[in-house]
């Protein structure tokens, strides 16, 4: 590994913090005026939902095209001269890292407006584009970024797939391949079920990237676990590649001075300062500290590796934290990227789509944000792959996904990920699969990285024909091949959850395993979308209606806080009734669970609290509701204990969509504040929470939850505790 | 010998059969299954594996002095003490079994491994049902549409086990084995015969019985074995002296024998046929002293017995106490109702009847008075169709549960266990003691796979769940 050292932070010269500027034009008799860089760097991009909650989008196509045509006249020393800042008008770390750049070259540049640098760069082959891009800082990429249409997003990233390969035990990234992160997450870290989707993965040649898992439980001594399993199944499997368990980057440190097969070193990045050290837990003097111990202790030091650092990132975190700075999605991500290329990374994994609708609301939102980050990304140098994904609850689709999916691959995607069958088991989204990647290479004539291929060709996983052509192989798509015998296929088989079966129809699942996974996410899906029945509720059952502040679906799912309190109105229309307990029944992110569940749970909960006499409320139901919106109830109404009855968010089964949840809210009497303080170190504790989930049919089913409830709401209201505070008090009755 | 992970479960396994005896230990976590989430054993790893050793016989009594000693030292290399076993069970087996001082030693194993795991002998049944799990679960779980017949061929008996899907649906046990007839190693030169090899030799007209057996005997012997065993996987076994048979494969009560299984072999002669079939050569004449060798070879040259022998089944030397050691408890679900956990473990309790949800007042009397007889507590399985645990019929039947024990005078201080397929133990255990106010003991366990046996073992609980040994799995024992 050639060893580098990333610029000491003291010698990067940053502009002084300029004098904010508006900037103005008259378009079609209409002026437009934006207030500073960052409002018009906001609505020169086309309106996704992240930049409209933080106020940044335009209001409509004329305002944007006004903001784009004053943007493309700024001049790039423009904007090296306004480094934008934070809420306290400072220069953050992140910002400061993205001027390291080519001063040399940006002196030949800096005069060229935005509008000349976009032209210059449809004109330049690769490696002119890649070399411009190491004079820009990552607003000056957003920026350009913005003036380019889809066509220029896919031309640009197209040309500069020369050029951006990395290399660790595979080359990853070289022209005329796809190759792939396999990704075999398991919700419990199960070693044999990680096995199996290894195998399954292996098997349609994927994880030529990486096999990169994302733990369950982030301790030093499981990730280490994993971490040697991994490294197991790649030894005993002969696959030549990396591996990498995405713990926090102080976790994988430990676990490599322990000893470990740390080969390459993870990190989620944001691209404000704030962001990073206050949600992700990592500062640029951390990330520096793990890139020295990797070309230090790293298992891949003396193998001829050249990168071992693997980041991820994806437009939006820096909002959802509302950590932006005020700034828009695609700058903040663009000064990721600019910290990234201090590393030097093997990887860097877009995931745009993961948070959620509150970022990116539908498939147009989603795919144009994947092709943005993917040139801005290798504008800026970095080996990018793409993981075009979505969450049930934004109105992205799996058709959507695939469209993004075949204008990346154009695009010259480094990477993509292979979930199995795209339903991630542990982290509850949908990602590309094996069979989507073997799909893309087949439809853009891409193969595996070279080392790998040698290998799934002996393998029987690929063949030639005979014009030399890349053909899946008679292995392929068959995972029993690594297993000993069909006994220890079938224990594999039987560990991991959500798997339809491995039958395939060419590159593809088969039609029946295709059918099965496809109705499970239109459940889950529907589980969302569909109403409350509050009139059956309140008919029937006799519940009280109360509302909250989210008024429509679309609010509820895009800002939870919405869902966490009563509609102001609502609330005062309320006064105390200082009851024991008070039952709410609310959607959360899954009405179907209500509607499934509830009339077999209440009467036994009920009966269960009568048993003792407890004085409960009039039960309540609240459309649109969050678990929180127990504390506004319970704060109202005076009661000792909200038992809040409220639908899960929905993965990719079809049963586990009905699944309901019951968070017992104890508000802390104040005989118990002083115990409840010191146990949680939060001396302002209000409220205590125990939890009871995963009641659905072929979980813990409603007749049996109830029961289960109300045991708990017993013995949270006999020792004036609930959590974990509740079960240290429970734990010398159970040794007795 | 220490536990390898800190939340470790420690299984045994002890099996006493004709010919060897072996033990095993396992450690298992206790969580939840990845597909079906009900708690399960996970991670399975075998910490100790004694040699097998020869059973030890003294004037065809079992020597308990010296099996009792090994036990002691197989318990003292296992670390038994320090970390004993959380369940599993010990059987005496085959013709071990048949020894008149087997149930004595039963008793005497027991108190020596403890209350917390079954003791027993003469349970063809169980014998047959363990080899299955021991042996092919794994396989019939992955042949999930074809019945498996395991043929688990020891020194003296054959334990059948049809499953389909890794379930054992019936079991069967003949008196055909390799020990029946013992040999000087490397000839034919008699040593020993057992009654049912003598009765065999009658039944194949030999009138004197030879010192030396000519080629030509010892296969007739074993041919009329393998034809046997034929008949059995053809699904004729009635055509089989009734002598031979200690317990009919076909079940009654289970579904009809397919009459194509896949047909997998375990015990002593099963693992010399899977050795045979990887390594292609066999043991030298009569090297074990028996007609193991022969038998194996037969098997393999017979179409019907050799035609799935290509499936190989997970294990087949020592299914038994491979099988006892995993298999010789079901784990509970997590929500049971326990009026008082500091009861447990409850042993020999007889499993009584089997209930309806909607029983009638008169049956539920009926079976109230069979476990008021109990002084230890009985058990009693309750079945309810799933479309059956709605709450109304769940109160109704708590109600009438509650008078049957009221108007029966049930001892007080008389444990009552619940056993349940369906996930409704907590909710009925709260009905039926009115959410804990009751005084009575009583067990409502759920989860729990319905099996037909005599008997069952509670288990001391972990982690919120419960295990249940059922075992008197054999028609004799009723």
């Amino acid at each position: 590994m050639s060893v580098f050292c990333p610029t000491p932070t003291q010698h990067i010269h940053v502009p002084a913090v300029a004098e904010p500027q508006t900037y103005d034009i008259l378009l079609m008799q209409k002026r437009y005026r934006f207030r500073n860089l960052a409002h018009l760097l906001g609505a020169a991009d086309v309106s996704k939902a992240g930049d409209r909650i933080a106020g940044l989008a335009a209001a409509d196509e004329i305002e944007r095209e006004a903001a784009r045509t004053l943007l493309s006249q700024q001049t790039l020393q423009h904007l090296y001269d306004t480094p934008l800042t934070d809420a306290e008008g400072r220069i953050d770390s992140v910002m400061r890292i993205n001027y390291d750049i080519d001063m040399a070259i940006f002196a030949t540049l800096r005069h060229m407006t935005l509008g000349q640098l976009k032209d210059l760069m449809l004109a330049s082959k690769g490696p002119r584009i890649r070399e411009l891009g190491t004079a820009l800082t990552g607003v000056m990429v957003a920026a350009v970024t913005k003036l380019l249409d889809v066509h220029e997003l896919i031309l640009l990233a197209k040309r500069l797939k020369h050029g951006a390969s990395a290399q660790a035990r595979t080359r990853v990234g070289l022209a005329g391949t796809l190759s792939s992160r396999l990704q075999p997450n398991h919700p419990t870290d199960n070693l044999a079920g990680i096995s199996l989707l290894t195998y399954a993965g292996l098997s349609m040649g994927a994880g030529d990237a990486l096999l990169g898992l994302n733990p369950a439980i982030d301790t030093v001594d499981n990730i280490s676990a994993v971490l040697h399993h991994l490294d197991k199944l790649r030894r005993e499997t002969g696959a030549p590649t990396q591996i990498c368990v995405l713990s926090h980057i102080k976790t994988q440190m430990a676990c490599l001075q322990e000893g470990a097969p740390v080969e390459i070193i993870f990190q989620s990045l944001a691209g404000t300062e704030r962001t990073l050290t206050d949600e992700f837990d990592v500062t640029v003097e951390l990330l520096d500290q793990a890139c020295a111990l990797m070309q230090t202790h790293g298992p891949l030091r003396d193998t001829g590796a050249e990168n071992v650092m693997y980041f991820e990132t994806g437009q939006g975190s820096e909002l959802t934290y509302n950590k932006h700075n005020g700034l828009d999605m695609a700058t903040c991500e663009a000064l990721c990227y600019g910290l990234a290329r201090r590393y030097r990374p093997f990887m860097v994994n877009n995931v745009t789509g993961f948070i959620g609708p509150e970022t990116h609301l539908d498939n147009f939102e989603m795919t144009y944000s994947c092709l943005q980050d993917h040139l801005m990304g290798k504008l800026m140098g970095l080996p990018m792959g793409m993981a075009p994904c979505f969450t049930l609850h934004s109105q992205v689709t799996a058709e959507g996904q695939q469209m993004a999916t075949e204008l990346l691959a154009a695009a010259g995607a480094n990477f993509f990920m292979d979930v199995y069958l795209g339903n991630d088991r542990m982290l509850a989204y949908f990602d590309t699969s094996g069979h989507d990647d073997q799909t893309l290479r087949e439809i853009h004539e891409l193969e595996p990285a070279p080392e790998y291929l040698s290998w799934a060709m002996d393998k029987g996983i690929f063949v030639r024909d005979e014009d030399g052509g890349l053909e899946r192989g008679p292995n392929w798509g068959k995972p029993e091949q690594f297993c000993a015998s069909e006994s220890d296929y079938q224990r594999l088989l039987e560990s991991v959850p959500a798997a339809y079966g491995f039958d395939n129809a060419g590159p593809r699942p088969s039609n029946q395993v295709a059918r099965t996974l496809r109705s499970n996410q239109a459940v889950a899906r529907e589980a969302i979308y569909a109403d409350l029945n509050v009139k059956q509720l309140t008919d029937t059952l006799g519940f009280r209606q109360l509302i909250t502040r989210a008024d429509s679906r679309e609010m509820h799912l895009s800002n939870p806080e919405t869902g966490s309190y009563l509609d102001t109105h609502c609330r005062l229309s309320l006064s105390p009734e200082f009851t024991d307990v008070q039952i709410l029944v609310t959607d959360g992110l899954s009405a179907e669970a209500v509607h499934h569940n509830i009339e077999q749970l209440l009467p036994v909960l009920q009966d269960g609290l009568q048993s003792r006499g407890y004085h409960c409320g009039q039960t309540i139901v609240c459309q649109y509701g969050r678990v929180k919106l127990a504390e506004d109830i319970g704060r109202s109404l005076q009661s000792q204990l909200v038992i809040n009855l409220i639908g899960e968010r929905p993965g990719g089964d079809a049963m586990a969509s009905r699944s309901l949840s019951a968070y017992l809210a104890y508000r802390v009497a104040d005989d118990q504040r002083p115990q409840a303080a010191a146990f949680s170190g939060n001396p302002d504790i209000e409220w205590e929470y125990s939890v009871i989930s995963n009641i659905y049919q072929k979980g813990l089913p409603a007749t049996e939850a109830g029961s289960v409830i109300a045991e708990k709401a017993i013995q949270i209201l006999t020792h004036g505790a609930a959590g974990n505070r509740l079960e240290s008090l429970l734990k010398p009755h159970a040794a007795a | 010998m220490t536990p390898t992970r800190p939340d470790a479960v420690r299984l045994l396994g002890l099996d006493f059969g004709s010919t060897t005896s072996s033990m095993m230990v396992a450690e298992v976590s206790l969580g939840k299954h990845s597909v079906n989430g009900r708690m399960t054993y996970t991670n399975p790893v075998l910490i100790y594996r004694s040699p097998a050793c020869f059973t030890p016989f003294k004037n065809q009594q079992i020597d308990t002095d010296a099996l009792l000693q090994q036990l002691s030292h197989w318990m003292q290399q296992a670390q038994l003490e320090q970390y004993p076993a959380h369940t599993g069970a010990a059987l005496i087996t085959g013709l071990a079994a048949r020894s008149d001082n087997a149930r004595v030693l039963s008793q005497l194993i027991g108190e020596r491994i403890g209350d917390a795991l079954i003791a027993t002998a003469d349970d063809p049944g169980l014998e047959s049902w363990m080899a299955f799990m021991g042996s092919c679960q794994l396989l019939s779980r992955y042949h999930h549409n074809q019945p498996v017949l395991n043929l688990d061929i020891g020194g003296g008996t054959t334990n059948l086990a049809l499953g389909l899907s890794g379930d054992v649906q019936c079991c069967g046990c003949y008196y055909i084995g390799a020990r029946h007839f013992r040999f000087e190693p490397g000839s034919y030169r008699l040593t020993g015969l057992s009654p049912y090899g003598r009765e065999l030799l009658r039944q194949l007209g030999v009138r004197e019985i030879p010192a030396v057996f000519e080629t030509h005997l010892c296969q007739r012997i074993v041919q009329w074995m393998v034809q046997s065993l034929e008949q059995i996987v053809l699904g004729n076994e009635a055509t089989i002296d009734d002598g031979f048979r200690q317990l009919a494969l076909l079940n009654p009560d289970g579904p009809q024998h397919h009459a194509s299984p896949l047909v997998t072999f375990s015990g002593g002669v099963g693992e010399l046929i899977y050795h045979f079939l990887d390594h292609g050569s066999w043991p030298a004449t009569t090297a074990y002293g028996d007609l193991g060798i022969d038998l194996a070879r037969a098997i393999v040259a017979s179409p019907i017995l050799s035609r799935s022998l290509s499936v190989r089944p997970d294990s087949a030397g020592r299914a038994t106490v491979l099988g006892l050691t995993l298999h010789s408890s079901d784990i509970s679900g997590t929500s049971l109702y326990i009026s008082n956990a500091a009861q447990l473990p409850l042993t020999d309790l007889p499993l009584l009847s089997h209930l309806s949800l909607d029983a009638s007042q008169e049956t539920i009397n009926q079976v109230i008075r069979l476990a008021q007889g109990c002084q230890r507590g009985a058990a009693i399985r309750v079945r309810c169709l799933s479309s059956e645990t709605d709450l109304p019929l769940i109160k109704r039947f708590a109600q009438r549960l509650n008078h049957a024990r009221d108007s029966t005078c049930l001892l007080t201080q008389t444990p009552l266990v619940l056993l349940l397929e369906n996930n409704i133990g907590k909710t009925l255990g709260n009905y039926l003691s009115n959410w804990g106010q009751r005084p009575e003991p009583l067990l409502v366990i759920d989860e729990i796979p319905d099996r037909q046996a005599q008997f069952i073992h509670v288990g001391r609980p972990l982690k919120q769940v419960i295990p249940i040994s059922f075992f008197g799995m054999s028609q004799e024992a009723s």
